[in-house]
Formats: C-alpha cells, structure tokens, sequence
C-alpha cells in the first residue's frame, strides 16, 4: 500500500543508520571527540543566541515577572512595612536604653566617688500647673525610702532636693529654681558661698549665681563649685559638683561678690537622677569633681 | 529560492525552540512538564509539501541541529532518528492515500494541523520509547503519558503560527515554480 521508490528508501536507511550510529557512540559511557565537538559546536551557536534573545526579551520577562508577583507583592509590603515598623521600634529603643545605661554608670560612678547611697529614679515630668516653679516629678517615692530634703544628683552633678515626697513619686525643687538656695564651697579655695537659681539682685541673668561671703576671695572664671554640705546630709550632702563660675561680676559698693555658674547639669535634658538617701561618712572634698578638663591643655 | 526560504525558517524554528520556547516557564502548567514542540510542526509542513526522502532529509537535519544545541540532556542522534522518520512516514503516507491536497497541490489547513497533532503525538511517544529503549532513566508509563497529551496538546496551540505559514510559503514557491508545468505531475523538490 506504501509505495515508494528504491532511492527514496535508501536515502532513508542511510540517514537512519546515521542517526543509529550517533545515537551509539553518543550513548556510550566516555567522552566521544566527535559528538563532544559536536555539543561545542552547538553551545558556540546558542550562547550568543541566547544572550540576545535574553537581552531583547528582559523586559517583558521582567513585566511577565512583576505581572506573576502582583498579587503577593501588596501583602509582601505590608509584611516588609511591618518588619520595619518593628525593627525602627526596636532600634529606637536600643538607642534610649543606651542612654539611660551611660547616665546609670556616671550616676553609679558619682555616688561611688562620694560614698552617697542613692536610689535611682526617673524624672516623670517637668511641667507644673502654673510653669513658675523648677521642679520635677520622680518616680520614686516614700515607700523607696525617699522623704523630704533629700538631695537629688544625676551623673553631672547637683540636680535638687526633695520638697515633697508621696508614697510613690516626689517632688524635686530644682537648683534653678529662684527660691533655692545651696551652701556652695568653692573648688581651690575652699571659700564658702551660697549658690541661688537664677539672678539675684543686682546680679547678671543667669540659671545658677554664686555669691561669695568674703570680698576679698579670689575667684575666676573656670573655678568649679561644690556643695558645702548641710547639718546630717539634710537638705544637701557634701561634695556634690554644682558648676562652674562663667564671669565674675566687679560690682562697686557691693556687699558680696556675684559669680554666674554653668551649672554641671544639663536640665534641659534631665533623665535618670538619683536621690541620696544617705550621705557620705565623711565629707568627699573636692573627690566628686570631674578632672579639670583643661588642666591637661595648660601643660601642653 | 524555495529550499533556500525554507532553510532559513527552518534554522530561524530551531533557533526559536532552543532560546526562546525552551527558556519559557512552562513548568507553571505541569509539574516540569514540556513546551511546544515547534520541530515538529515545521517537519509536518515540509513532509505535506515534499518527498518521503526530502523529508526525512529535512528531520534529520533539524534533529540533529536540536541535538546539538543545549541542553544536552540526551545523546545525540535520539531526536534526529525520531525526526528523520517522523518525516519520512508522513510524506510516504499523504504521498500514498491521496490525502487532500496530494493531488490539488492545496493542503487544506484544518488537514495540515490534524497532521501535527497525531505527528506530535507520534514523535513523543517514539522519543520516549527510544529513551525507555536506550536506558534513558526518569521515564516512567506515567510519566510519558502525561508529557505526550501535554505536549501534543502544546504544540497544537503553536502550530497556526508555525506548521500554517510555512506550509503557505512552501506551497507559494511551488506556484511559482511550477506555474507553467502542465500534467499529472505533482508539485515536489526539496
């Protein structure tokens, strides 16, 4: 039923034989130099093709790519947002509780330095209903065994004293404030003095202003002021650094010398305080000052 | 001109297949099942239009270039031997039970992709016989099941874009050709 002519059906047994005598040599195990310059051959051609029809073809491939993921990529970046969210949470948090440790340890190293027992706590708040007063809340009260006119410290320096002290939050009177007052001693001279919040009459504008008892008292700028210390720790302890003298004020006919201090806190940032709650044994002297940050420059 | 124009689709199909259709992710369909098989579909429109020998000529050479090129993933020689005959048996068998257009020199369409389709389905089962055959493992019953009816079915769905032009270009040659040629001769070369 199936005729052909004798030639049509050698030329197929030839090319089937061929395609028989590939299929062996190809098929044995080992590398055949024929068939393996053959796949060469072959490889040569497609690389480049391949390559071309990659490069013209990338962008649908990349369309067909975003097209397929479109569904999954709404929940993906919600899924991402999320993660992020978290992980900025996480970092920030991080951040804080580096901080708080680095003012834990100059806390910790302070009291150390001048043997206070203290109990940390966290300034809550600063603002008061009228906003005259200085004063901060902390989170530490009676039942902390924190009662009134305890002095109050951060790792810088002189932060207060307690005014009022609740069963789980006090009330600290801050050094800046206009009715505090605080028996200072100075640094070197061991001149004693009382330093007020803010500006006292006749004084210049300042956050902290130290006057001096004795006229004739040398004091510059740079001399660094101490607490004096009050009878038992109560309302100040000893030794605690409260700053360092701005200017001095020459003021003719005046009854006192008028310094305006640094103050040694930053209370714009008040964070984690300390609140004594038992003084030294013996006064600390000048141990609890920080060392001279220029006294190294002068040598230089 | 006619063997020079098919020549170039025939290298432009392989080409096709090998960087185009075989990078194309066709196991999202079945579970890494096969693609088009666009050979196959240029060997029916050769085989419609020319001599059992011419064909299998024709089966060879592609199947051989397919073997060649990447990805070597079976010994060369397999797919030529399956093509050569794929050819051949078609062109012998439209040669010999005057199927439509064996005489008019019009192969009717509907014919032409009926054609690939059994072809495909030929071709798979012969490849994987002759992998099974050749100790081709990783063909399972199953499996070559399953890969014919998706494949055969695959290569259906492309056959319009390659099996339905080649044919025309094919048969427009022959017109040319042979435009002047009276007689009970019927339209052949390579």
């Amino acid at each position: 039923m199936l005729r052909d002519t004798p030639r049509s059906r050698i030329v197929l047994a030839v090319l089937v034989a061929l395609s028989v005598i590939l299929l062996v040599l190809d098929g044995r195990s080992g590398r055949n130099p024929f068939t393996a310059a053959a796949r060469a051959g072959g490889e040569l051609v497609f690389a480049p093709a391949a390559a071309g029809v990659g490069h013209v073809t990338a962008p649908a491939a990349d369309l067909y790519g975003t097209l397929r993921m479109a569904p999954r990529s709404a929940d993906r970046i919600a899924e991402l947002e999320e993660t992020n969210a978290e992980l900025e949470e996480e970092l920030r948090a991080a951040r804080l509780d580096e901080g708080r440790a680095e003012q834990l340890d100059a806390l910790l190293h302070l009291s150390g330095l001048g043997g206070y027992e203290i109990v940390p706590a966290q300034a809550v708040t600063r603002t008061t209903s009228h906003g005259y007063a200085d004063v901060v809340t902390v989170d530490v009260g009676t039942e902390s065994g924190i009662g009134t006119d305890m002095t109050v410290v951060n790792g810088a320096g002189l932060v207060g004293r307690v005014i009022e002290a609740g069963p789980r939050t006090a009330t600290v009177l801050l050094a800046t404030d206009v009715t505090s007052a605080v028996g200072a001693r100075l640094e070197s001279t061991r001149k004693i003095g009382v330093v007020t919040g803010g500006t006292v009459p006749g004084g210049p504008k300042a956050d902290l202003t130290l006057e001096l008892f004795d006229m004739e008292a040398p004091v510059e700028a740079g001399d660094r002021v101490v607490t004096l210390g009050s009878h038992e720790g109560a309302p100040f302890v000893p030794g605690v650094p409260v700053g360092t003298v701005e200017d001095v004020q020459a003021a003719p006919g005046a009854l006192s010398r008028i310094a305006r201090l640094a103050p040694a806190v930053d209370f714009a940032s008040l964070d984690l305080v300390g609140v004594v709650v038992a003084g030294p044994a013996e006064d600390p002297r000048d141990s609890v000052l920080p060392p001279k940050p220029d006294a190294p420059e002068k040598e230089k | 001109m006619r063997s020079a124009l098919t020549l170039l689709s025939v290298t432009l199909i392989v080409l096709a297949q090998t960087v185009v259709v075989n990078r194309l992710p066709f196991g999202a369909l079945s579970d890494g099942g096969p693609g088009p098989d666009l050979a196959v579909a240029a060997i029916v429109a050769i085989a419609l239009t020319t001599s059992p020998a011419a064909a299998a000529g024709w089966g060879f050479g592609m199947g051989l270039a397919l073997d060649v090129l990447p990805p070597a993933d079976h010994a060369i020689g397999r797919y030529t031997l399956v093509l050569c005959l794929a050819g051949y048996l078609v062109a012998l068998v439209h040669r010999n039970t005057g199927a439509p257009g064996a005489v008019s020199g019009r192969t009717s369409r509907w014919f032409a992709v009926g054609v690939v389709l059994v072809t495909s389905a030929g071709v798979g089962l012969a490849y994987a016989g002759l992998g099974l055959f050749v100790g081709d493992p990783g063909t399972g019953p199953a499996d070559i099941a399953v890969t014919t009816v998706v494949g055969s079915a695959l290569t259906l769905l492309v056959s319009p874009l390659v099996t339905l032009p080649l044919l025309w270009l094919r048969e427009l040659m022959v017109d040319h050709e042979f435009a002047t040629v009276q007689g009970p001769m019927s339209p052949r070369g390579w």
